[in-house]
């Protein structure tokens, strides 16, 4: 695959005086770091320098693949890798492998706010349809709160404020506009051939762009993923989320499908831009995975926000009235006039229509991409990140794969992604973070854990009188002292999480969070002044895994 | 945040009232002026400076202070707002003193729900083992105390300079009748900044006078350059490298001249030029306890000072005046003195946070910190971008987030944020070395 690299490098420390500093302005999302061993497919690196400087601009040239050529004679390809769909995954990727000397082409569809099997754009699902304009819309929708708390901080309007939908639409699209400039730029700086149009694999090492055949020593598809909508009568009439972040008009009354967070997160932007929403659910909660505890905690503050959830209801058939609005019918029955019926039923990965049949990838039962721990599907040249691979769908991870793969393949450092303590949130109103385990899955891992709760109203609120509160969870294994889980459901928590997310990855233990000093007055203090468990799970004492004698024994 | 400081009080209390299951019962009283929002030589009031004249009542104000330019930015999201928009500083405040009051009462109950015997009125030491309480009403009570521990805390100081009885301190500010309209702030430190930015949320003109180029000092320059960046980005009117001459009471307000010559015209003059301990009232001296020349109460690593029955904790030792170090040195004489396990506080990388909009939150070294203080060479990570709610809302103002690292060991010295929400993330564990590496996985 790779060539061993010969190119010595500098060391960074020089023996000048004691008080050199090295600055270096990076960004932090542009660190290069490399470490180069000479590679061995089948052992670990030995000895490597440490260098900050970028790499000279090499040219590889490749030794066939010994299982689809046969020891034949090198070949030379238009491209080291060529990445099909310029998305989180597919942009790491591509721009990482050209700092690394490759030679790398991306192909994408042209730009549309809404995706199809004609348009998408540079940037992807995140950038234009998903995490920043969900973002945008969360900020809009949360100022409606806002103004109600600041009512008990003195603040008075001469009139209650309201939303024009068209502004924010209007400002939201300019946006996009410019950071699917700015990703493009990104691509070209990195020295990116950016391809526009529809790309297909033709064969393991062709990708096929509109009718122009491009040949490439490595393929990448990371072409994501699709909102997906059940057939069931008038599914026709049915939005999706590409829809809703960019529709003409708000929704007066809206009827959300769905239980997850693209639900959830859409019902407070819904709500906070004063729509009567309405949430169906097949569960008895909302955020089936998530700690149990947060569902229903983040369920409460949303019905005290106005929210109304109908559970266990699935959705059999929409039906449009004469006057225009749809009615929702469920397996309980059918609710009347909404002026929209949006299904966040989940996301499937875009595998259709890009010749991976034909070439030999395999998929599984949802059409995602089956890749080993390198990423590599299972045609040697094919490799595949992001969505479309179905591992964990967030953009930070699918980043960690597109960097990982640029440094398998083209920093000699085979490297395999790592899932573990990946922090997530969801933008609901209040939001959650979280890292780590659930109780749930602690108790089914750790057979004694000891969990700290806590459950407040925030000082803000004490002003505002609104009910507001937070609520923090610490789940320990109790052999170990080690935090295992870390959860919130409040103002910041996204924010909160973050830090904790380090700490967590780095298995640092409950007295270490104890010792750490808090900073005040803020909500994430909390994390480490928990003193007392609020509840202790054994089951190691019980000889076994009778999980609910053990809880009965503990007081759970 | 609220109910957070008074479970850490809890717990403090908690670890004596643990020790009573020992079949070990430890007496413990607690003396403290009568409770008043503006401290003196006779007010103070259960919950001290933090509950009722620091933390929480300036934590209230900056949320009322947001509150403005939200309202703002709200506009490019879309929302339709009236051209007027009215602040009521009364309101804020009465509900301010309602909070206070609650919090008082809750300190009360905690302390007595742990068995503490409240005493209201001044304390002094009398003798190595004894204390005097002058109540309200003039009569004096002795207590004889296997231990005592002082922890009264600081007091804001005045300058000496012509009309300073004019002007203002933080005590006062937090209890204001009216919303000053035009406002002349002394001080660099974070009170100072973080009233200029309380009073500028809420629409006043404020200029803020400092003596060194930049405020702030002590945190790292790159972080202080730019909070000043931001100050003036609000509207507030800096005047670096100034101090005030005097004061003089005029019809149009109070007219306070600088040592530039420069006039300035305001309704309230706030001095936030320092804290100093509030020791002098407690007859130290009669019992040979040492203070430093500020007053702070000399003590060793377990809080005791150079009388073995004496122990002090918080402001009045002048260490690091913080909230949650001060209940870590409460927690720590506790365990020490009736917990049989001596503990000393450990001070390093305590994470901090200055209110000024947007905040600063900082922990470990700062860069010439690290460059001073480090073996070998260092590495300086930053981060300095435009947020996203920013880019609808078109506020031009940036975030800037920092890392130090050892170059040699890899690991992370120092961490600083300004923008939105640094405090809260900024509580992240730098308190155990992490290897960078761990970082950017």
């Amino acid at each position: 695959m790779a060539t061993s690299l010969t190119t010595t490098t500098p060391k960074l420390t020089s023996s000048l005086s004691q008080t050199l500093i090295s600055k270096h302005k990076f960004t932090l999302f542009n660190r290069s770091l490399s470490l180069l061993p000479s590679f061995n497919p089948s052992k670990q690196t030995l000895t490597y320098h440490t260098r900050i400087l970028k790499p000279p601009a090499r040219r590889y040239v490749t030794r066939a693949e010994s299982s689809t050529n046969g020891g034949a004679e090198p070949k030379s390809y238009d491209f080291d890798l060529f990445t099909i769909g310029a998305g989180s995954g597919g942009v790491r990727a591509s721009r990482f492998a050209a700092n690394f000397g490759a030679n790398v082409a991306v192909c994408e569809l042209p730009f549309a706010t809404i995706s199809s099997e004609t348009t998408g754009g540079v940037g992807g699902t995140c950038v234009l349809r998903g995490c920043v304009p969900k973002k945008l819309l969360v900020y809009a929708s949360k100022y409606s709160h806002e103004f109600e708390e600041s009512a008990g901080f003195g603040w008075s309007y001469n009139s209650e404020p309201t939303h024009d939908w068209g502004t924010l639409m209007a400002n939201k699209n300019a946006e996009l506009q410019r950071l699917t400039g700015i990703y493009k730029n990104i691509l070209s700086n990195a020295g990116v051939k950016l391809i526009e149009g529809r790309g297909k694999i033709v064969d393991p090492h062709t990708v096929n762009v509109d009718g122009k055949l491009y040949t490439a020593r490595n393929i990448l598809v990371s072409v994501g993923g699709r909102p997906f909508i059940p057939d069931i009568p008038g599914s026709e009439h049915v939005i999706d989320s590409d829809a809703a972040l960019d529709l003409p008009s708000k929704p007066t009354k809206i009827a959300i499908v769905g239980g997850g967070y693209i639900a959830v997160e859409f019902a407070g932007i819904f709500n906070g831009l004063q729509s009567e929403v309405h949430v169906f659910i097949r569960q008895k909660q909302v955020l089936r995975g998530f700690d149990d505890e947060v569902r229903d905690f983040v369920a409460e503050q949303m019905s005290l926000k106005g929210i109304e959830f109908h559970t266990e209801e699935s959705p059999q058939a929409v039906i449009k009235s004469a006057d225009g609005s749809f009615s929702l019918k469920t397996n309980k029955g059918t609710t009347e006039g909404f002026s929209h019926v949006m299904f966040a039923t989940g996301r499937k990965p875009n595998t259709k229509n890009l010749g991976l049949e034909t070439v030999g990838v395999k998929l599984d039962k949802n059409g995602a991409i089956l890749v080993d721990e390198y990423s590599r599907t299972s045609v040697p040249s094919i490799w595949a990140v992001g969505d479309v691979t179905d591992r964990m769908n967030l953009t930070p991870v699918a980043l960690m794969e597109g960097g990982a793969l640029a440094k398998t393949l083209f920093a000699n450092e085979p490297t395999k992604p790592d899932f573990s303590a990946v922090p997530s949130a969801v933008f609901s109103q209040p939001p959650i973070g979280q890292v780590g385990l659930s109780e749930q899955q602690a108790i089914e891992a750790y057979d004694d854990i000891d969990v700290y709760t806590a459950n407040f109203r925030p000082l803000k609120a004490t002003l505002s009188g609104l009910p507001d509160r937070v609520f923090m969870k610490l789940i320990v294994s109790a052999k170990t002292d080690q935090v295992v889980g870390l959860h919130m459901c409040g103002e910041d928590s996204a924010e909160v999480v973050q830090g904790f997310a380090v700490a967590i990855k780095a298995g640092l233990t409950k007295a270490q969070f104890d010792s750490t000093v808090g900073v005040h007055p803020t909500s994430a203090e909390e994390f480490v002044t928990m003193r007392t468990p609020t509840r202790k799970i054994r089951n190691s004492s019980s000889g076994g895994k009778t999980d609910s004698e053990a809880k009965a024994a503990a007081g759970v | 945040m609220v109910l957070n400081v008074i479970r850490k009080f809890n717990w403090a209390i908690n670890t004596l009232t643990s020790l009573f299951s020992t079949n070990v019962i430890f007496k413990v009283g607690i003396c403290e002026l009568p409770f008043h929002p503006i401290s003196s030589e006779v007010v103070g009031g259960v919950g001290g400076t933090c509950v009722i004249r620091g933390c929480v009542p300036k934590k209230i104000l900056v949320y009322g202070a947001t509150f403005g330019p939200e309202i703002q930015d709200s506009r490019e999201y879309g929302w339709q707002v009236s051209e007027n928009v009215d602040f009521d500083w009364k309101k804020l405040l009465q509900k301010k003193t309602e909070e206070i009051v609650r919090l008082n009462g809750v300190y009360k109950r905690l302390l007595s729900n742990a068995g503490v015997k409240l005493f209201e009125g001044e304390g002094r030491i009398v003798g190595p083992n004894e204390v005097e309480v002058i109540q309200l009403d003039g009569t004096k009570l002795s207590y004889t105390a296997k231990h005592i521990l002082i922890a009264t805390g600081s007091r804001a100081q005045r300058p000496d300079i012509p009309g300073q009885e004019l002007g203002i301190t933080s005590d006062e500010a937090l209890s204001l009748d009216e919303l000053p309209k035009r406002v002349v702030i002394l001080g660099g430190g974070y009170i100072a900044v973080e009233f200029a930015s309380i009073w500028r949320g809420m629409g006043s003109t404020v200029n803020l006078c400092f003596r060194r180029e930049l405020p702030l000092r002590g945190f790292d320059d790159e972080m202080r350059a730019l909070v000043a960046r931001n100050l003036e980005g609000r509207g507030i009117i800096l005047h670096p490298q100034t101090t005030l001459t005097q004061l003089v009471k005029t019809e149009d307000g109070i007219k306070v001249t600088t040592d530039h010559g420069e006039e300035l015209m305001a309704d309230a003059v706030l001095f936030a030029t320092g804290r100093i301990p509030n020791s002098k009232r407690l007859n130290l001296q009669a019992v040979g306890v040492e203070v430093d020349k500020t007053g702070a109460v000399k003590v060793d690593e377990f809080s005791r000072t150079n009388v073995p029955s004496v122990w002090a904790i918080g402001d009045v030792t002048n260490r690091m005046n913080l909230t949650p170090v001060a209940l870590m040195e409460g927690t720590l004489f506790a365990k020490t003195v009736f917990g049989n396990e001596p503990s000393k506080p450990d001070y390093s990388n305590i994470p901090c946070a200055v209110f000024c909009i947007p905040p600063l939150s900082v922990v470990g070294l700062s860069e010439e910190q690290a460059i001073e203080q480090a073996d070998g060479d260092i590495l300086v990570f930053t981060s300095g971008f435009n947020p996203m709610k920013n880019s609808i809302s078109g506020r031009q103002e940036k975030t800037l987030m920092k890392l130090i690292v050892s170059a040699e060991t890899d690991k992370v010295l120092g961490a600083s944020m300004c923008g939105p929400d640094a405090a809260e993330i900024m509580q992240i564990k730098v308190k155990v070395w992490c290897v960078r590496p761990r970082l950017g996985s």
